[in-house]
């Protein structure tokens, strides 16, 4: 509300800039001497490291993502970004902006799942997911147009790290946002829907549940290959670390069986390692079942 | 079998309404279906019970399946509990959360054992990736009193635990820093927030409570209702009407169209200074600030406080402190002078 009455000391952009030099004072004051304990040393460490392998986990990304690239997609830094003087202006121009940005890009938003509508305070959107095709659920975030923007409600399920990411994005660029989102929202509909496969179609082949979790970002079970056999000899322990991807970042799988001299079933043991680590879930077991006794090594490739 | 394990069992099947005694016990799958299709349920339900017993006798139940059975009793009846809400936090910047259900169960187990020697601690693995934890405590010197037991249910990957009211505070934090630890998280609160309404709760911290969104095919529904019973009968003029449009706009702005969770209580304890526009009198003088305690109950309050402002008995927009309850997550409050 108060920016409203501001309107007539200089409008709405002098207010930003008002409430901007404010910012960046009190930041200033707020900066700590630095401490010189070990503790802190090892706690910026350890924060640079992170930094350097977000970002040389991005670029990997980037490269694969380029590997594959088709004419079709874009990037994301190639869309319409809403500047802040867009955002600023009225609720009417940047609602414009944001369904304008739906619109310029095209088949490459609605590619990706993203669909707005216009609400009484400013626009809902609703985010589908889908893997190999598959239409799986949708989910809706809310939007009120105002300084600053902020989500009226959602269905955004409660273990993605929506505000984290609303912390980095929101504000700044709604677009990159919504991607963020939609990026988190598809791959985590991706690799439940890799996991409910494997439990309701090859549940023959498994010794007991699946063990998961909410975000399915770590999968456990025991399994065996020929569909005739009684013991159940292979564990298997899936890691999804980035919770962008639907294909595991860790794989371990263990030969519990008796046979342990044998190297077929080392050799098996790391065919299955490098499948896991290539192919969704499931059809890795479409795979085990469609071959049977011997797994086709052409297939490891 | 323990005598014991027989009594609390005995105890906790009397308590079984017999409308759901075949469906606990089959949740239960302890007794096997052939077994259970020999007894009378027909019966008065005391010889039933031991008819039960007995069996269970036979089966050697363990005081693990007995905690078991309990835990199902008051899944099925989780609002004979009342429920405190805990919500925890971790640093930021912190790995992406690989959550391992029997890591978490060995872990939290393991640093209540280091603690306390006696305990009784089980766990019932429900949907959407929650577990029940059900804790019979103990001290150093007495066994567990398994008639006092506390329950937590935590979904996992999530900031929040539910944890049923517990007599013995002194037990709390142990119980608190068994769950942040084996949860991946540092910090955890207690909120303001209590019901006995478990599944009120998960809807108001996972904010699933209000789930209408506007589609592509969704349309406007308010202006309808409220213009149809405006016209039911051209003989009567509402000379009101404008008013009663403004009140349950601003109602359905406010609490929206979806059904409220459910809460029974909010209270507001205040401290304030008397203000008054005369000088000079008793209480305007008082340096000490006013303390009472203000108490809302309700079967449903959240549905009551929204018909308060259409039925005419309250002014439209409500309160803040009112309104705020599920936006907030907090049915309690303490109000002081700034």
């Amino acid at each position: 509300m108060e920016w409203a009455n501001d309107k007539s000391k200089g409008g709405v952009l002098a207010h930003l800039e008002r409430l901007e030099t404010q910012m960046s004072r009190s930041c200033k004051n707020l900066e700590d001497p630095p401490r010189e304990t070990a503790e802190s040393d090892l706690g910026t460490k350890i924060r640079k490291l992170r930094c350097l392998r977000d970002k040389l986990r991005a670029e990997v990304k980037q490269r694969q993502a380029r590997i594959k690239a088709s004419t079709a997609n874009a990037e994301p830094d190639q869309t319409l970004e809403i500047s802040e003087q867009e955002a600023v202006g009225g609720k009417e121009e940047n609602m414009k902006a944001i369904l304008q940005a739906y619109r310029f890009t095209g088949i490459n938003l609605f590619a990706s799942g993203l669909s707005g509508k216009r609400t009484s305070r400013g626009v809902c959107v609703c985010i589908s997911t889908a893997f190999e095709g598959n239409l799986l659920d949708s989910y809706f975030v809310d939007l009120v147009i105002q300084k600053p923007l902020r989500i009226h409600h959602h269905s955004v399920p409660v273990f993605i790290p929506l505000e984290e990411i609303s912390a980095k994005y929101l504000q700044t660029n709604i677009q990159h946002f919504l991607f963020c989102l939609c990026e988190y929202l598809n791959a985590y509909a991706g690799r439940k829907y890799q996991a409910d496969q494997l439990q309701r179609d090859f549940a023959a082949f498994l010794a007991g549940p699946l063990q998961r979790n909410s975000l399915c970002n770590l999968l456990s079970f025991t399994y065996k290959v020929e569909p005739q056999s009684r013991s159940f000899p292979f564990c298997a322990r899936l890691l999804y670390k980035d919770l962008t991807t639907t294909l595991p970042t860790d794989v371990t799988i263990t030969y519990q069986g008796t046979d342990a001299s044998s190297t077929s079933w080392e050799e098996q043991r790391a065919s299955h390692e490098n499948l896991f680590f290539t192919k969704p879930l499931h059809q890795v077991f479409t795979s085990f079942a469609r071959n049977g006794e011997r797994l086709d090594m052409s297939l490891v490739s | 079998m323990d005598e014991t394990v027989a009594e609390f069992i005995k105890r906790t099947i009397l308590k079984i309404p017999m409308t759901e005694m075949m469906t606990i016990l089959k949740a239960w799958d302890f007794l096997p279906e052939n077994q259970l299709q020999t007894v009378n349920f027909r019966q008065r339900k005391e010889s039933l019970v031991q008819d039960l017993v007995l069996l269970c006798e036979n089966k050697r139940a363990s005081l693990r399946d007995a905690a078991l059975l309990d835990i199902i009793y008051t899944q099925f009846h989780r609002h004979q509990k009342v429920w405190d809400v805990f919500q925890m936090s971790k640093e930021p910047g912190e790995d992406v959360d690989l959550f391992d259900m029997e890591q978490f169960k060995s872990s939290f187990e393991k640093i209540l054992r280091r603690a306390l020697k006696n305990v009784t601690v089980s766990f019932r693995d429900a949907e959407e990736n929650a577990v029940w934890i059900r804790i019979a405590w103990g001290t150093q010197y007495r066994k567990p009193n398994q008639y006092k037991p506390v329950f937590v249910v935590y979904y996992s990957q999530t900031p929040y635990a539910f944890t049923s009211f517990c007599h013995l505070k002194s037990n709390t934090p142990l119980l608190s820093q068994a769950l942040t630890v084996a949860s991946n998280h540092h910090k955890i609160v207690k909120m303001d927030l209590r019901s006995r309404y478990l599944d009120s709760l998960k809807a108001i911290v996972f904010k699933q409570y209000n789930q209408k969104f506007e589609t592509h095919n969704s349309t406007m529904p308010l202006q309808e209702n409220l213009e149809l019973d405006m016209h039911m009968d051209s003989r009567i003029i509402h000379e009101n009407r404008i008013e009663k449009e403004r009140v349950q706009r601003v109602t359905q702005e406010t609490f929206g169209d979806y059904p409220q969770p459910r809460l029974e209580f909010a209270q507001y304890k205040l401290e304030t200074k008397f203000k008054s526009d005369f000088h000079g009198g008793i209480l305007a003088e008082r340096k000490e600030p006013l303390r009472c305690l203000i108490k809302f109950s309700s079967p449903h309050l959240l549905e009551a406080l929204k018909s308060l402002a259409p039925a005419g008995i309250a002014d439209a927009p409500l309160s803040p402190l009112l309104t705020c309850i599920p936006n907030k997550g907090m049915n309690y409050f303490k109000i002081r002078d700034k």
